[in-house]
């Protein structure tokens, strides 16, 4: 197992640093610190990161040179004859693989090679097209767009390539959207694919970006199906549940120190979904809507249920402020299901909207607290601002949305801008006072 | 994974993707090579739809039900459902709707063809709805039927299971 596939950077950055001063304090020996050094490959660090700035504008220059060829047959593609148009074709998609796989296996141009396999796979995508075309193939637009992502998903298997697998996943998102509008009920089975499709993948080779994105395509796919049947409190339901889903399969992450590299994206991600259904129904018009209909999503409760389940596995092994995180996030996303189902046993909608509208709200105050509280507890700065421009939003959208005097929005405003500002001077006071706190107690430990 | 492993993985990868962009066009290739010659009448479209990106749209035809005798008996239809669509050689070399059937009807006479077809908001779809032109030919092939659609005819292929591919346009004596 090489470091790249353990530990990620960041990681073994700090543990470069940190091992300098245990060595310092004698908690590991000169000989033990070489060891974690070679073992992690740190003296490699440097050159890593020139090698991501370089995977980088490789993969630029692959989508370059794949747009550039693509352009150049389209441009002389009326005086072609049909049999060069084809070899034409073919030969630049097994050429560009081939070169790629040669150089991924060379020692110094893999992340060249990994470019151009990747550049390989848009070819593939724009050949589907161009073959189409020349046989005046006639079917539905996303028709393509299921064999593009069926060839790059081999592909990223192949090659155990992240990016290739984000490509398979965006391809087939597309493909998703424009089959579920005409077939319904049989696209229901689309986010079980992914899940087998991808997850194991990105589990495999470690990729956050894959792992939280099929994920969320998941999530989405649900919630679009969701949308689709007709029926906004099934959104609603779906959102929610797929937010508690994603935050607690993070918190789990983080507490059984399985893959702990997946838990903050999912995390993030879960608040994400939650704050969104909060905001979206926080407004009381939405509730005096009559497109209510029928609760049918089958992965609305799965989604529940999978959260029950990661909750309850992770508690026994949670850190002290994990529990109460993840009872804030449960409480928050079934106030919102238990309003969705609530709203479905109102004979008349309007009736409750009141009482759906309050309860929205109150789940989207939790939400925005939730969220202050990791940028407090875990000091992340993202988050603290996160957290309080979302519950600026919520404030002012309240003010904006019901009629109130002109003197009152502007007080709000003005309330809302100071309570930022000193919150925010507050949240840096006490991030400065924790880096201090660490900095002497750690000149303690040198003493 | 070792590099023999990587590298029969790789492999295989690009084969099913070269078998994918075979696999694309194979039907209609199949249909080309041993089809029957087909010409069929363009009807009007929409003037401001006839160009969608690189593909002029047409319609024909039996595109409408309505357009077949026996179109009453179908009443009810709802999307996705398949017939077959009966033509027969006119005098002016075009090919007419004659009836719509669920069945594929067996010893055709050489006059007659059968066109597998698909309904699709209301119309019925055949696969050779869509017609792909360069980019340098784009606007020209776009006036051209806005100004003579009542002359634009399509050439088609009909294999023997109504199947059908699009040959080519010809509008008057120009092909395109």
């Amino acid at each position: 197992m090489t470091p790249d596939q353990n530990m990620s950077s960041k990681f073994r950055a700090a543990l470069r640093n940190e091992l300098a001063i245990w060595i310092q304090k004698g908690i590991v020996t000169e000989e033990a610190a070489k060891q974690l050094s070679s073992a992690y490959e740190l003296d490699n660090l440097r050159h890593e990161s020139t090698r991501l700035l370089s995977a980088v504008i490789f993969t630029i220059g692959g989508l370059l040179l794949g747009g550039g060829l693509i352009s150049f047959v389209a441009a002389n593609w009326e005086v072609i004859p049909t049999p060069i148009k084809l070899t034409l074709l073919f030969a630049t998609l097994l050429g560009i693989h081939t070169i790629g796989f040669w150089l991924w296996h060379s020692k110094n141009w893999g992340r060249l090679g990994h470019a151009l396999i990747f550049c390989g796979c848009l070819v593939f995508g724009a050949n589907i097209g161009l073959v189409a075309q020349i046989f005046h193939v006639s079917s539905s637009w996303y028709g393509g767009f299921v064999a593009w992502a069926l060839g790059s998903l081999v592909m990223a298997w192949a090659i155990r390539s992240w990016i290739i697998g984000v490509l398979a996943l965006g391809t087939s998102f597309i493909w998703f959207l424009g089959f579920q509008s005409d077939h319904d009920q049989s696209a229901s089975v689309y986010p079980l694919i992914l899940a087998i499709a991808l997850l194991p993948l990105a589990w495999i080779i470690r990729s956050r970006v894959l792992y939280a994105g099929t994920l969320l395509g998941i999530v989405i796919s649900a919630c679009v199906l969701a949308g689709y049947q007709g029926s906004g409190r099934q959104l609603l339901f779906t959102m929610a549940a797929g937010g508690m889903f994603m935050w607690t399969l993070g918190e789990l992450h983080r507490a059984s120190a399985w893959r702990v590299e997946f838990a903050n994206i999912n995390r993030g991600l879960g608040l994400g979904l939650l704050a969104l259904a909060a905001y979206v129904w926080s407004f009381h018009y939405l509730w005096d809507a009559s497109v209510f209909g029928p609760m049918r999503s089958l992965w609305a409760f799965l989604f529940l249920s999978l959260a029950i389940a990661f909750s309850l596995l992770m508690w026994t092994r949670a850190r002290p402020t994990q529990p109460l995180l993840t009872a804030g996030v449960l409480l928050a996303g079934g106030i919102l299901c238990a309003t969705s189902l609530l709203s479905g046993a109102t004979a008349n909608i309007s009736d409750g909207e009141f009482l759906f509208t309050f309860t929205t709200n109150l789940a989207a105050l939790i939400v925005a607290a939730i969220v202050i509280a990791v940028g407090l507890i875990d000091e992340r700065r993202l988050a603290f601002w996160l957290g309080s421009l979302y519950l600026v939003l919520l404030i002012l959208s309240r003010f904006l949305e019901y009629e109130t005097s002109l003197l009152v929005k502007s007080a709000a405003f003005l309330v809302c801008g100071v309570t930022v500002i000193i919150a925010g001077i507050s949240y840096e006071k006490y991030l400065r006072r924790n880096a201090a706190g660490i900095e002497a107690s750690k000149g303690v430990g040198h003493e | 994974m070792s590099k023999r492993a990587s590298l029969v993985a790789f492999i295989v990868a690009v084969a099913i993707q070269t078998l994918i962009l075979v696999a694309v066009p194979a039907r209609k290739v199949f249909t080309r090579a041993t089809g029957k010659t087909v010409i069929l009448k363009v009807q009007p479209v929409d003037p401001y739809s006839i160009l969608s990106g690189y593909y002029a749209t047409l319609g024909f035809d039996i595109s409408r039900v309505e357009a077949f005798p026996n179109a009453g008996m179908f009443q009810g239809f709802s999307d996705g459902d398949w017939f077959y669509a009966i033509v027969e050689k006119g005098e002016d070399g075009t090919w007419k709707p004659i009836s719509l059937e669920r069945e594929l009807p067996d010893n055709l006479p050489d006059n007659r063809a059968a066109l597998l077809g698909r309904i699709n908001h209301g119309a019925i779809r055949y696969g050779i709805e869509e017609f792909y032109i360069p980019e340098a030919q784009r606007d020209r092939i776009a006036d051209d039927l806005r100004r003579n659609v009542d002359k634009a005819r399509v050439e088609v292929k009909v294999d023997r299971s109504g199947h059908a591919a699009l040959e080519r346009l010809i509008i008057e004596d120009r092909i395109y």
